[in-house]
């Protein structure tokens, strides 16, 4: 399966074509992706956290959609990115481990939008289920930017 | 013109703009103005700023005389180092005159000393930039240590010009091309300062073309200090980088544009920290900000270079040569 992945003609585009559309491209668009996703992810932990108390909670929808277009963003090139190698990288434990702290991340996410977009968004005082959840969700981007800058030096 | 006579240019600019911002400062406590004060910290913000291109561009002038043998590389090292610390002092005068200007903007006024601090700091700075310069002076120009005792050059030739070893910045060079784990963590801290300013710059950004309309501006204003901490942890691994590898850079398109954004980007920085009506934390109550045509096309200026230098950034493995 991932030998199939890695011999697909898209796989091949992307690892070798010398086009500066093909891997460099698709390189700078994840790591735009991830600025996006995790810097809007810990402009809201931090207003969880206390800073900027005085902005409503609910004013912080717009973090959503940003995250989600930065999500998508690099789900597709870093589907590309994986089949190019996958072989390698289906096999290796640090992108595992990155792989883990990305979905521990965007899990994160979702009871952190219900709290923000659903329901009580206009209570004053931050709960502290909502506290830890945003010290999770800033620990686990770190981890996962740290893990995925990581790759480039500890794989072949 | 290349980079050796852009740096020729920009040199001057930390020495005789610091001698401004520091004659504004001192003029403004005399005075006991503080517009003057103001106008005093903003310059010396934008020198700060523009010292990074003229340690560059310095750097990239010694990487094209390397293979030359008829300047003096003792006299260049010894200048590098000397202009290394005169940078760093810069930098942090820089920052300072940020965080007063900040509090001006936040809370009517600076924290009581901060300014006397900025004027402490800038003074120190100064005083090493013009031993960079003096040094740098020393490259081309033998008849300026013509007598003895004036000799700066030769006061620290015995401790560093016989041995490039013990120069400072072959020493970070050092740790960077040999430590197994300094690079790879210096990455990772770039990108995580990265993903940090992004994330402030682009919210504040946002708010002035007209998202979440519904909030004070000065709640979302609010958030810069964390953009210039990611863009502090960004300014130190990145030139630890540069220090470190600089043939990777000098010569490089994409590292020559990631600066030239980052001044404009630097600009828009200022502008977001001082200007505006209704920007500030005092007046909440009608903190509804509508943002002018010229505030949207900063806006949109800024989140472009912010762009343009993560692409820059990202492609210096191929469209330059760096990895």
């Amino acid at each position: 399966m991932l030998s199939w992945l890695e011999s697909t003609a898209l796989a091949v585009w992307v690892g070798e074509s010398p086009s500066i559309w093909a891997l460099p491209t698709i390189l700078t668009l994840h790591t735009t992706g991830m600025a996006v996703l995790v810097g809007v992810s810990w402009m809201l932990d931090l207003r969880l956290l206390g800073v900027g108390r005085g902005v409503p909670l609910s004013a912080f929808r717009w973090v959503f959609p940003l995250a989600g277009i930065g999500l998508v963003v690099n789900l597709l090139t870093g589907a590309l990115l994986f089949i190019k190698s996958a072989t390698t990288w289906g096999t290796s434990i640090p992108f595992l481990i990155k792989m883990l702290f990305v979905i521990a991340s965007i899990v994160t996410l979702v009871p952190l939008r219900s709290y923000v977009v659903g329901g009580d968004a206009e209570q004053p005082v931050v709960g502290g289920n909502a506290r830890l959840l945003a010290v999770a969700s800033i620990l686990a981007w770190t981890g996962a930017v740290t893990a995925g800058r990581l790759l480039a030096y500890v794989m072949p | 013109m290349n980079v050796a006579q852009l740096h020729l240019l920009l040199n001057h600019i930390p020495t005789v703009g610091s001698v401004i911002a520091l004659g504004v400062l001192l003029l403004a406590l005399a005075r006991r103005n503080e517009h003057l004060t103001h106008a005093g910290l903003e310059v010396l913000f934008v020198i700060a700023v523009l010292t990074l291109p003229a340690y560059v561009t310095g750097v990239a002038a010694q990487q094209q005389l390397r293979e030359r043998s008829v300047v003096a590389s003792d006299a260049i090292r010894i200048h590098h180092d000397a202009a290394l610390v005169g940078f760093t002092v810069t930098e942090v005068a820089g920052f300072l005159a940020w965080v007063a200007l900040w509090q001006t903007r936040r809370r009517g006024r600076a924290a009581r000393g901060l300014v006397s601090a900025v004027i402490v700091v800038l003074f120190v700075a100064l005083a090493l930039m013009g031993r960079a310069a003096t040094f740098g002076g020393e490259i081309r120009h033998p008849e300026i240590r013509a007598d003895g005792a004036a000799l700066a050059l030769s006061a620290v030739e015995g401790a560093t010009a016989g041995d490039p070893d013990r120069s400072m910045t072959s020493s970070i060079s050092d740790v960077a091309t040999n430590s197994r784990w300094a690079w790879p963590a210096a990455e990772a801290v770039h990108f995580l300062g990265l993903s940090l300013s992004f994330g402030v710059l682009l919210a504040v950004n946002l708010r002035i073309l007209g998202v979440m309309r519904q909030i004070p501006f000065a709640d979302v204003h609010r958030l810069l200090p964390w953009g210039m901490l990611g863009f502090g942890a960004n300014l130190i691994t990145g030139m630890f980088f540069f220090i470190g590898q600089p043939g990777q850079y000098t010569g490089s398109a994409p590292f020559f544009w990631k600066v030239v954004f980052l001044m404009i980007a630097g600009a828009n920085f200022l502008y977001l920290t001082v200007s505006g009506k209704g920007w500030t934390g005092t007046d909440r109550g009608d903190g509804i900000f509508d943002a002018t045509v010229a505030d949207k096309a900063m806006a949109i200026v800024s989140i472009f270079s912010w762009f343009a230098v993560l692409y820059a950034g990202r492609m210096l493995p191929f469209l330059g040569r760096a990895f």
